[in-house]
């Protein structure tokens, strides 16, 4: 068995991930009555009727906080494994797990502080 | 239980250092300018810190191999001499970009420095790693980087042509190369490349031909498309037309050896003792693909460079040919594989520096891309043409220039391991590419220029020609000697796993 082997898995759950939804769908096609009106064809948008086109330009701010937010949010997701593991790793390797460390946050020091300069951070 | 951090022998990564500390050092300078402020003085602080990098480099040859950072990482002399073509590479076009990239163009003129050495720094850990991981790193580092300084003229609408191609079709080849790594890890349980060479090896020997094949060829199209070579070139022209004259110098000429160098690595790192020890068919498989590889862009290159009227377009087709030749070498596992590469990529190097220099002279005199403003140039500034000329000699591989030994030297590798008809391939479209090396000849001399008055040759840039130019006439009268240094280099040892000289286990 074995490597070649494992990839009979992958295509079963290809062929599982295409047939499921279509089963559900015609099943539900099959299933339910068929009365149209024009109230249940609008888009469903938090309950409220929406109003004018979907093609509107979006602010471009939004695009770069999203960007600013996922640097960060990565930065975390880096930071929490090493906090909990930071004993552990400090006997084994010593001092260098913090360096290491600082090394990287202050990388993303100058990001932030990069963004901040070219007035990312401010919305007006 | 600090001493195991300090038991390592920092110093042989002193280049990295200097260039990613160089790197953070110039953004933090940047960000604490104003913003009118001219800011040409960030480019000779990374051509300082560019040049210190080069003497530590260069201080290094000739001493044991040396793994670092888990093993990741292994200084050895073939990626020394690689990074020493790297950076020299790279201070040449800072010097060019000092003249050349006026705030007019690029607004963001502190970027555009700082972009340029972190690219620098990834084509370094491309041609150092032992490892996928950090192989892949680095050349996203240098991928990422190059995407943005493509696109630096943001307000031009072919450099934001360019950006986009570029950041769409690298992410499918980085994509190829990155599937490609992820079967080497599938079969052999580690990304250390050595590693994964033995135990590629005890997967072949049960049956497991064809994933490493697959692996292979993955990462093949992978390295075509970052080499620029046919058929995955399309990318070229339009992002080297695109981009701004110093930009496109740099990815032709440091972009370019990184890849070679990454190239290399892998193919003989990974693959060549697992092909040697099983079987036969491997190496003649992974040798016809090479080669194929390599005619193709031999053939596509210089036939349509014949129809090209814009300067840098005519400049990418000639750098896709010139991919091709130097991939024969590799392809044939000739017997001066590295030797011949090496001097290969140095000529290289010289005359396209050179030549895209002249050429970002000459389209901001005329204000056009065209062949057309090289009219004349003759009359008008005698010694850039006739720099322009040796150059363009040395492209089309006529003796006595550096051009026409490296070809000399890749088509006794051919020659040597029985493969004619890529030599044949070779000689054919070298007659070709005279036709449109020569057009730029002909309008430089025989046309009566368009502009009146001297074309204006800043300083550092005439430097950077000067450079280049005794650089390309040089190694065209000394092949023997240059040729003699780089067979003194220990190649061998970036082709086995390293045993002693690693960091004392704890």
């Amino acid at each position: 068995m074995d490597y070649a082997e494992s990839y009979v898995i992958v295509t079963v759950f290809i062929l599982l991930g295409v047939a499921l939804p279509v089963a559900a769908l015609t099943m539900g096609r099959l299933l339910r009555p068929h009365q149209p009106t024009t109230d249940k064809g609008i888009s469903y948008e938090s309950g409220v009727d929406p109003t004018g086109d979907s093609w509107i330009q979006f602010n471009v701010r939004y695009y770069l906080f999203a960007l600013l937010f996922v640097i960060f949010d990565v930065e975390t997701v880096f930071l929490y494994p090493w906090a909990v593991a930071y004993n552990d790793l400090r006997t084994d390797v010593g001092l260098f797990i913090l360096v290491e460390m600082l090394i990287f946050v202050f990388f993303l020091v100058i990001g932030l502080l990069y963004a901040w300069k070219k007035k990312v951070l401010e919305w007006t | 239980m600090e001493k195991y951090l300090l038991d390592y022998n920092w110093t042989v990564m002193a280049p990295e250092l200097i260039i990613a500390g160089a790197a953070a050092l110039l953004s933090i300078i940047d960000l604490l300018m104003k913003e009118k402020q001219d800011k040409r003085v960030l480019a000779s602080l990374g051509f300082v810190a560019v040049l210190g990098a080069l003497y530590f480099t260069v201080s290094r040859f000739g001493q044991q191999p040396y793994e670092i950072l888990g093993d990741t990482y292994r200084i050895d002399d073939f990626g020394l001499v690689f990074k020493t073509l790297l950076l020299t590479g790279t201070a040449l076009v800072l010097a060019v970009s000092l003249q050349e990239a006026k705030r007019k163009e690029i607004t963001a003129q502190g970027e555009y420095y700082y972009l340029l050495l972190t690219a620098l720094l990834g084509g370094m850990i491309l041609t150092s790693s032992a490892d996928l991981i950090t192989l892949f790193v680095g050349l996203e580092l240098l991928s990422i980087s190059s995407y943005i300084l493509a696109g630096i003229r943001k307000r031009r609408t072919d450099s934001n042509e360019a950006a986009w191609k570029y950041v769409v079709l690298g992410g499918v080849s980085s994509a190829f190369i990155l599937y490609g790594m992820s079967f080497v890890y599938g079969l052999a349980g580690t990304t250390n490349l050595y590693t994964a060479q033995e135990r590629m090896a005890e997967a072949m020997g049960n049956g497991m031909e064809s994933f490493v094949y697959l692996s292979l060829f993955l990462m093949l199209f992978g390295f075509g498309f970052k080499v620029a070579s046919a058929p995955f070139h399309m990318w070229v022209p339009d992002v080297y037309q695109g981009a701004p004259t110093p930009v496109t110098t740099f990815l032709a000429v440091v972009s370019k050896t990184a890849a070679f160098a990454l190239m290399i690595r892998v193919i003989l790192g990974g693959y060549l003792f697992l092909f040697n020890s099983r079987t036969a068919e491997g190496l003649e498989l992974l040798t016809t693909a090479l080669l194929v590889l390599a005619g193709l862009s031999m053939v596509i290159g210089n036939t349509v460079a014949l129809r090209q009227f814009n300067n840098k377009r005519l400049m990418a087709y000639s750098s896709i040919a010139h991919a091709g030749y130097t991939l024969v070498p590799l392809a044939t596992l000739g017997p001066m594989l590295f030797e011949s590469t090496v001097y290969y990529l140095t000529a290289y190097l010289l005359m396209t520096l050179g030549a895209f220099t002249v050429i970002g002279i000459v389209e901001r005199n005329a204000g056009t891309g065209d062949i057309s403003a090289f009219a004349g140039l003759s009359r008008r500034s005698p010694l850039t043409a006739a720099a322009m000329t040796i150059f363009l000699i040395s492209l089309s591989g006529i003796p006595v220039t550096a051009g026409f030994f490296g070809k000399f030297y890749i088509l006794i590798n051919a020659v040597a391991t029985q493969h004619f008809w890529i030599a044949a391939i070779m000689l054919a479209t070298t007659v070709v590419s005279y036709f449109y090396y020569f057009g730029i000849v002909r309008m430089m001399y025989f046309r009566p220029p368009v502009l009146e008055g001297k074309v204006k040759v800043p300083p550092a840039s005439a430097l950077v020609i000067a450079v280049a130019m005794i650089g390309t006439v040089v190694l065209g009268i000394t092949p023997q000697w240059a040729l003699e240094q780089l067979g003194e280099v220990n190649w061998a040892a970036a082709l086995s796993p390293l045993n002693g000289g690693a960091p004392p286990a704890q």
